[in-house]
């Protein structure tokens, strides 16, 4: 590609001209490549999404032996919605559940403001959640990957931390909630990387939910003078004890001025939630969407390098495939609510921002014996052919526009690529795979272009 | 005559003084051991938090939320220096008077000690503490037992 031969050879003359020092991370250049962008943005469209209700657009044509195709995805791919059983909108009162489609968002679907690899591969280990998330944040396939264990290799906010020398507020990890190990992805156990340099994280639906309200809302903010100064003074003599023995509150290293600042973002985002002032998408009706509502206040409110937001409703899938329908149709809602929210409302993010979609792993061929509301089969994913098939969606500055790039014959891309990928744009790749931590096939989606 | 011998050998060896030398080492004066101790888990910590400042036992359900909420938060200082800070807000905790601090701030001190750290301060913490409180008239006890509960001694056991 053109675009990406000029990419190159700018990074060539920049690199001409880069004067050496050492950066307090111990290395010796600042960052090795140009950025595409200054920030990148990554939606984990995860639980599981099966290919055929969502690249293929084959609706139940291919699951429910029902010749009704049509795409409910109109953010992301372009294709015409079905017009037959709509089950998977809203339910105007008196009508049919589901009955009424969200409005699209995007009046250009992603696939055609960006790049769309439809037929990524997650070509290793088994096909379930914490792996797949797992390798899509650190671009290691975690065979041996256990629940209740951090990644084994650095993640993609380790080496943004480590190699652009970004600091912890400017790397987020936001989560849909607590569970399935969902929080101990915001930085690997690697004894080279690790804590000190992972991803500040949230649940925000648990954070900013009842349980928040309870525990955190209304707590007492100290005069940063009059009370602050001498309850830092005692603390600091307290920790004097502890400093020898090396122990101390697990913390991500903020500084100071970093954990006043996230406590400023927890008291204001209560009191706009009390004023209705939290950008949610237009249809909020599941946890994905309210998880990518409070995603807009942290991009709005901290401008992050790095921003991973992981989804999970479509993995209803196991018991119902309507409610898999319903959760996929607001999966691409709130990716659309994202992507406009950035292009729109962040001044500073706009046009400096990659957004890139993978879901963590696919869906099973064929159904397991649950049948739901609609007597329609539900999918499992045990790490068949078919649920090894995803797809990667990029857009944003350099990324070539209305492209699509494989196909089910020529699969392109995997899902280890991610990494490498973010690595890419913000100009740390060489960084990234010199540390030789990432899968070996991984690649950098632009240079498989 | 030989009992005479032995009696004269008895009293001859008991008489002899012994002769002590008394020095003094060079001692390395080292903070509180604590390398010993284990981090406490966020259920033991809210526990144990609730008790120091309501002083009595967090319900099952109250704890199964806090805890859920520590776990939403990625840096755990921000989140326990926020969670502390809520119930520092609430009206049922309870508190030393400013009058008791004031005066008698070295058995305020032990106590604080002892409720947060269950340990005896040394002598060093004991006099600086009360040091800082005297020359600190602004200082209430609420700021002090946030001091003891943000401080790392805390989170471990």
């Amino acid at each position: 590609m053109k675009r990406r031969e000029f990419l190159k050879k700018s990074a060539l003359a920049a690199g001409a001209i880069t004067v050496p020092y050492i950066l307090p991370t111990g290395r010796l250049f600042a960052q090795s490549g140009s950025q595409m962008a200054e920030h990148v943005v990554l939606v984990l469209f995860a639980g599981g999404v099966r290919h055929q209700e969502s690249i293929l657009q084959r609706y139940l044509a291919e699951s429910q032996d029902l010749d009704i195709e049509g795409n409910i995805m109109y953010n992301m791919l372009t294709g015409d919605a079905p017009e037959l059983k709509v089950v998977y909108g809203t339910t105007p009162a008196g009508q049919q559940p589901g009955i009424q489609p969200i409005s699209r968002i995007l009046q250009t679907p992603l696939d055609k403001q960006g790049t769309l690899f439809p037929e990524v591969r997650f070509s290793k280990a088994g096909t379930g959640h914490f792996v797949g998330l797992s390798t899509g944040v650190s671009g290691h396939y975690g065979v041996t990957q256990g629940l209740r264990q951090r990644p084994i290799n650095p993640t993609i906010f380790e080496y943004v931390r480590r190699y652009l020398n970004a600091k912890a507020t400017d790397v987020w990890f936001v989560g849909n909630g607590i569970g399935n190990s969902t929080p101990l992805l915001n930085h690997s156990d690697h004894p080279d990387f690790g804590y000190r340099y992972a991803a500040n994280f949230f649940a925000p639906n648990v954070t900013f939910g009842s349980k928040g309200v309870e525990f955190l809302k209304g707590f007492k903010v100290y005069h940063p003078d009059e009370e602050l100064v001498p309850i830092r003074e005692m603390q600091a003599f307290l920790n004097n004890s502890f400093n020898l023995a090396g122990k101390e509150i697990p913390h991500l290293y903020n500084t100071d001025e970093e954990k006043a600042d996230i406590k400023d973002f927890i008291r204001t985002t209560f009191e706009r939630l009390e004023n209705n002032q939290v950008s949610f998408p237009p249809v909020t009706d599941n946890g994905d969407l309210s998880t990518i509502g409070y995603t807009t206040e942290i991009l709005r409110w901290f401008k992050p390098k790095l921003t991973v937001v992981n989804m999970s409703s479509v993995d209803s899938c196991h018991g119902s495939y309507t409610s898999y329908l319903k959760s996929l149709h607001r999966g691409d809602h709130a990716v659309g609510h994202l992507w406009n929210y950035i292009q729109t409302q962040i001044p500073e993010m706009k046009d400096n921002t990659v957004m890139m979609i993978m879901p963590e792993h696919g869906r099973n061929y064929e159904p397991n014996p649950i049948t739901d509301e609609n007597d329609w089969f539900a999918f499992d994913h045990d790490s068949d052919a078919n649920s090894r098939r995803i797809f990667t969606q990029m857009v944003g500055p350099n990324v070539p526009a209305n492209l699509r790039v494989g196909s089910e014959l020529n699969p392109v891309g995997d899902a280890a690529d991610t990494v490498v990928t973010i690595a890419d744009i913000l100009g740390i790749k060489q960084d990234v795979l010199g540390a030789g931590l990432v899968d070996f096939n991984a690649m950098s989606l632009f240079d498989r272009i | 005559m030989l009992a005479f011998g032995l009696l004269l050998g008895l009293l001859v060896g008991s008489c002899k003084e012994e002769q002590y030398t008394y020095g003094v080492e060079d001692v390395l004066i080292q903070p509180v051991d604590l390398s010993g101790k284990k981090a406490k888990t966020p259920e033991q910590f809210l526990n144990i938090l609730y008790a120091n400042l309501y002083q009595k036992a967090m319900s099952a359900n109250q704890l199964v939320k806090a805890t859920d909420v520590i776990t939403s938060i990625g840096d755990k200082q921000v989140a326990y220096e926020t969670v502390i800070s809520k119930f520092m807000n609430d009206p049922n905790i309870i508190l030393p008077t400013e009058e008791s601090m004031r005066n008698d701030p070295e058995a305020f001190v032990k106590e604080s000690y002892q409720r947060f750290f269950v340990r005896v301060p040394t002598e060093a913490e004991k006099t600086w503490m009360i040091n800082f409180i005297n020359s600190h008239p602004d200082v209430t006890p609420e700021h002090v037992y946030y001091a003891f509960a943000i401080a790392n001694e805390y989170y471990f056991y």
